[in-house]
């Protein structure tokens, strides 16, 4: 099987842009293409292009063409779109891998874009509301943040998770966006400022929320054989997982055990032949605060229940058991559904590249990537390793 | 009740209920008569929610209707005080939970009416409240059990 290779990344500045999707892909495809200043366009077979929402949030359908040409892509082999809510980004990396090693392509472009900012802020969130299913759930005014809501006060109800606990997944992922410059909420934040932060879905308020954000990001993905000729550090996709269970909110296996979560874990870390504890650092899903105490827990980081006293701890800060979102997470990056997966694996290459402020510079030879949608029925996990 | 619905099809978020555009309509006419339903597997008798035309178990095609519990208890609720989606931000803060029907293992998500967050407990018991929406669609909420408007 071809090894396969992340070989140069590109960002936008993420938040509420005054920039079309469109104008997105153009700066995230710029700055890859000064990344790898030894590429020449030509060399790109194919494109995947990760983007959620753009049919309703920038009202265009079939956007892996425009996409090509607003980066002067021709494709020759490969060219789609993929799309699965806000694991569209690692879904479009997943595919672009698959592509690889099948031998149908050679050279990939992942773009994951996203426009979220309409002028009319209701639209964007019925636009969203609409990821569950929206007959019977959305209806409702179910949303993400009510719907992680109602997990929050499960887990608050089972396991005793409190507030504070809640508050201080955002008050670390702050800390890191900070010194992040694509980041949408550089700045730190209390615990007191996030506890007291505007009502959106008790026991959520807006600072346990990610943001709504405009941003794209990009990486070049290429075979083992061709890597080198883009980059001194390639960084291999050495294991792939996904799992995906239920759709309608009564009908998930359950609400505060993310059982596609470790599936999807098991399968990436066994591809891999590793384990979490062999991770130097890890980039995972934090749409809420509640998300990424419930991530420790199902991936295993601590007991059931303990993912509150975990971060308390400071064992997901650099110097822990495993430093998490160092790039300051979906709730400091913002979160624009379809870049999202790709920029959590670019942060993963940065730091294997030494390219973050050193604030938060881990490095590190092995990164977790973990991506969900929707009401956390899909979870997939991406585990890289340094090369070079 | 009823709200004018002054949004299109692609912001509408209330299923079409006539027998012209859904194999389920007689959920929506069961519940114009006050009953909540769905559909029960007429070959593994399994019991679907949402109502289905082809058992996702068995994969028969013949169902059969049956009455769920109007009564329940609150699993899990929280209350939308913004960021709600079009057509329903004049409705905030509203309550939606997940309610456990009685005696039948189904759940369902719903809103809750006469209620505020801060007076809802995990378990409290919830009655089933239909509503008719302006263009003649129902739907389903619940209030708190108790409630001058909740139904015997």
């Amino acid at each position: 099987m071809r090894r396969v290779a992340i070989v140069g990344t590109g960002l936008t500045k993420w938040g509420v842009r005054n920039a079309t999707y469109k104008e997105l892909v153009q700066e995230a495809g710029k700055d890859l293409f000064d990344d790898v200043p030894n590429l020449d366009k030509k060399h790109v077979d194919s494109l995947f292009v990760g983007s959620a929402l753009v049919d309703r949030l920038a009202f265009q359908a079939y956007p892996a063409p425009l996409v090509a040409e607003q980066l002067g892509l021709t494709p020759s082999r490969m060219v789609m779109r993929t799309e699965m809510a806000c694991v569209s980004g690692q879904s479009a990396i997943r595919v672009a891998w698959a592509s690889i090693v099948a031998g149908l392509s050679d050279v990939a472009v992942v773009v994951g874009a996203e426009k979220m900012n309409t002028p009319n802020m209701a639209e964007t969130q019925a636009s969203m509301a609409c990821v569950l299913d929206r007959e019977w759930d959305g209806v409702n005014g179910l949303n993400a943040p009510p719907y992680f809501a109602l997990i929050a006060q499960r887990h608050m109800h089972e396991y005793g998770t409190t507030e504070e606990q809640l508050a201080e997944v955002s008050v670390k992922n702050h800390d890191y966006a900070a010194t992040n410059p694509y980041a949408h909420y550089p700045k730190r934040v209390s615990r007191e400022k996030v506890l007291s932060s505007a009502k959106i879905a008790p026991p959520l308020k807006l600072l346990d929320c990610s943001g709504i954000t405009d941003g794209a990001a990009a990486v070049l993905m290429t075979h083992e054989g061709l890597a080198k000729k883009y980059t001194d550090t390639p960084v291999f996709v050495e294991g792939l997982g996904q799992a995906q269970s239920g759709s309608l909110v009564v009908n998930l296996e359950s609400l505060t055990t993310w059982h596609p979560l470790r599936r999807a874990a098991q399968e990436a870390f066994k591809m891999a032949g590793v384990t979490i504890r062999d991770m130097d650092l890890a980039e995972t899903h934090d749409c809420f605060t509640i998300s990424e105490i419930m991530e420790y827990e199902d991936l295993g980081l601590c007991e059931k229940g303990q993912g509150g006293q975990f971060v308390m701890d400071g064992q997901s800060r650099i110097g822990g058991t495993l430093p998490t979102n160092l790039r300051g997470g979906l709730l400091g990056c913002g979160h624009p559904l379809g870049a999202t997966g790709v920029a959590q694996a670019i942060e993963i290459v940065r730091q294997f590249k030494a390219q973050v402020p050193e604030d938060r510079y881990v490095g590190g030879e092995w990164g977790l990537c973990h991506n969900l949608s929707g009401n956390a029925n899909n979870h997939a996990l991406m585990v890289l390793r340094r090369g070079g | 009740m009823g709200e004018p619905q002054e949004w299109h099809f692609a912001f509408d978020f209330y299923p079409l209920q006539s027998p012209e555009h859904t194999r389920i309509w007689p959920f929506f006419q069961h519940l114009k008569e006050g009953r909540l339903t769905t559909t029960r597997c007429a070959k593994c008798s399994s019991l679907l929610w949402q109502p289905r035309v082809v058992c996702p178990h068995c994969n028969a095609d013949a169902m059969e209707w049956v009455d769920l519990p109007r009564h329940g208890r609150i699993y899990a609720f929280t209350a939308v005080y913004a960021g709600a989606p079009l057509g329903l931000e004049k409705d905030v803060p509203f309550v939606v939970a997940i309610v456990e029907l009685d005696g039948v293992p189904v759940k369902v998500v719903a809103r809750i009416d006469e209620a505020r967050y801060e007076d809802l407990k995990i378990g409290d018991p919830v009655t089933l409240k239909i509503v008719e929406l302006a263009d003649g669609r129902v739907w389903f909420r619940f209030v708190p059990t108790g409630k001058p408007s909740s139904p015997a």
